[in-house]
């Protein structure tokens, strides 16, 4: 699902994020991306959705180079990718189903459509019943939900999470683990960075462990390692 | 449907959170619109003015009397044609009938000024123009001192200079009016452009959101694009009001009371003018928004 090949990123004054990172991450994988404040975690996922683009190497998703993938083309490599945040990025002024709703809007669907899918999706996250609760009514677990039902209502094949933990209640940062698994369980490809060691202690999935930008460790069920 | 009815939402959301800007910028597109909606009347009309004069500037009417021989005739043809200032193509016999249709054509709404005539009371005459207007008075001298048979040449007439002088201050007037116009459209776009960067300011939280979740470059300038352009068209319908007030209450007026000077409007003056200040609109919206989103919407 996702190739890199010797993926460099050097950002300006000749500092490296990233440094010769080759991996595969296969459909329906879930993996823990790990590795200290600065390892090159955010630069990861910024290159995977093409806000940055690599000093070399190249990147591969669904097969396609998306290297060199036109401009314009950019919003649809987007839509395969849903994305979550530490800072969740939801609009205060609109309601839980419309900050969801609003993801299918503006790539064209119907009202029907999201009418019909949008109460689904805040149902399979445990918001069925805070459809019309504005983003400052909800605890931050409750907000970083409503954001990963953003990511996946149009149902990409990859969901990138940075640091979905790191303004969460640590007893609730769990369950929002416990949801990217279950999303993951449909087949989805999901890919978690974080420094949260309990997490990833917690759920043994496969590690990517990143150090000043460069691989240290790939496990499968591995535990988060650093100290 | 869907999108239009987005957008149309979007654009108002927009267009009244920074109604004061908004506001501003259309002022100012129908000032300049309004300036250049006038200009281009006022100069219609004075155009026309000049037109329809008796005289043109530069011309120079040469009345014979009705003794004047065919020989004669000749003679003071060739002499005219000789002068080096005449434009020699443009020299007209102007025949004692045609003068008397002119005549009718001209007060055919007075038939009382020319009906009871039986003898045509208009002289014969040459019409010519100067290759320069300004050197009239050197053609009306040569004429009066070196042309054969004087006793012939009953009277000569010329251009007023008043006439020449209002063409000058027209011509001012028009250059005025044209940087004006250009002056204010720039400032329009730059105010346009202002205002779809403070929306595009305004709405970063979810320009960013939108990109994250792969909405379309265009989806999103949209939004943008109409504000601008409805900001444009606005202010263009205003000029337009304008204009055509000034045009009933004022100008059309004017041409009524002054008949004397011979004011008037072409035909289908409006019919051209009222579209193109539309398109000034739009256009200077269009500008004022690619201008704004070039700058400071990365897409």
């Amino acid at each position: 699902m996702i190739r890199m090949r010797r993926v460099t990123k050097i950002y300006k004054g000749n500092v490296y994020a990233l440094e010769d990172v080759t991996l595969d991450i296969e459909k329906g994988e879930f993996v823990f991306l790990v590795g200290p404040s600065g390892s090159g975690k955010t630069t990861f996922i910024k290159l995977l959705i093409k806000e940055e683009e690599p000093t070399s190497g190249q990147i591969y998703i669904a097969d396609t180079n998306i290297n060199q993938l036109r401009k314009w083309k950019v919003p649809y490599l987007r839509r395969k990718i849903g994305c979550v945040f530490q800072d969740f990025k939801l609009l205060p002024h609109k309601t839980v189903f419309q900050n969801v709703a609003y993801a299918m809007e503006v790539t064209g669907k119907s009202r029907r459509l999201i009418e019909q899918q949008v109460p689904e999706v805040l149902k399979l996250v445990g918001l069925g019943h805070k459809l019309d609760a504005f983003p400052d009514e909800l605890s931050g677990g409750e907000q970083q939900r409503v954001a990963i039902a953003r990511a996946f209502i149009n149902r990409p094949p990859i969901l990138l999470a940075d640091e979905p933990t790191g303004n969460v209640d640590p007893s609730l940062g769990e369950g929002i683990v416990r949801l990217l698994e279950k999303i993951n369980s449909t087949g989805t490809t999901v890919i978690v960075a974080t420094h949260d060691k309990n997490i990833v202690d917690a759920f043994r999935k496969r590690v990517i462990a990143l150090e000043n930008g460069r691989i240290i460790r790939d496990q499968d069920r591995g535990v988060y390692g650093y100290e | 449907m869907n999108r239009v009815k987005y957008f149309a939402a979007e654009t108002w959301a927009s267009l009244r959170k920074n109604i004061i800007l908004a506001v501003a910028a259309i002022a100012v597109v129908a000032v300049s619109l309004g300036i250049l909606g006038l200009v281009v009347m006022g100069w219609n009309m004075f155009t026309n003015m000049i037109k329809n004069a008796e005289r043109k500037v530069g011309e120079v009417d040469l009345y014979l009397t009705d003794l004047t021989t065919t020989e004669e005739l000749k003679a003071i043809e060739a002499f005219l044609a000789s002068i080096p200032e005449v434009d020699a193509a443009t020299i007209y016999f102007k025949s004692k009938d045609e003068a008397l249709q002119e005549f009718k054509e001209r007060f055919k709404d007075q038939p009382e000024l020319w009906e009871y005539i039986d003898e045509n009371p208009l002289p014969n005459s040459y019409e010519l123009m100067t290759k320069d207007p300004k050197d009239v008075g050197v053609v009306v001298n040569r004429i009066k001192n070196d042309a054969p048979h004087p006793e012939r040449i009953e009277d000569i007439k010329s251009a007023s200079s008043a006439i020449e002088k209002l063409e000058n201050i027209f011509d001012k007037f028009r250059q005025i009016g044209i940087v004006a116009v250009v002056a204010l459209a720039v400032i329009a776009i730059l105010l346009v452009s202002v205002t779809i960067q403070v929306a595009i300011f305004a709405r970063r939280r979810e320009i960013g959101i939108m990109k994250l979740v792969g909405a379309t470059n265009w989806f999103i300038r949209w939004p943008f694009v109409i504000e601008g352009v409805f900001e444009g068209t606005v202010g263009s319908l205003v000029a337009i009001l304008v204009v055509l007030s000034v045009k009933v209450w004022i100008l059309d007026r004017l041409v009524e009371s002054l008949q004397f000077l011979r004011l008037s409007f072409s035909a289908g003056l409006l019919a051209v003018l009222v579209p193109c200040i539309l398109l000034g609109g739009v256009v200077i919206g269009a500008l004022g928004s690619a201008y704004a989103l070039g700058r400071f919407l990365e897409v």
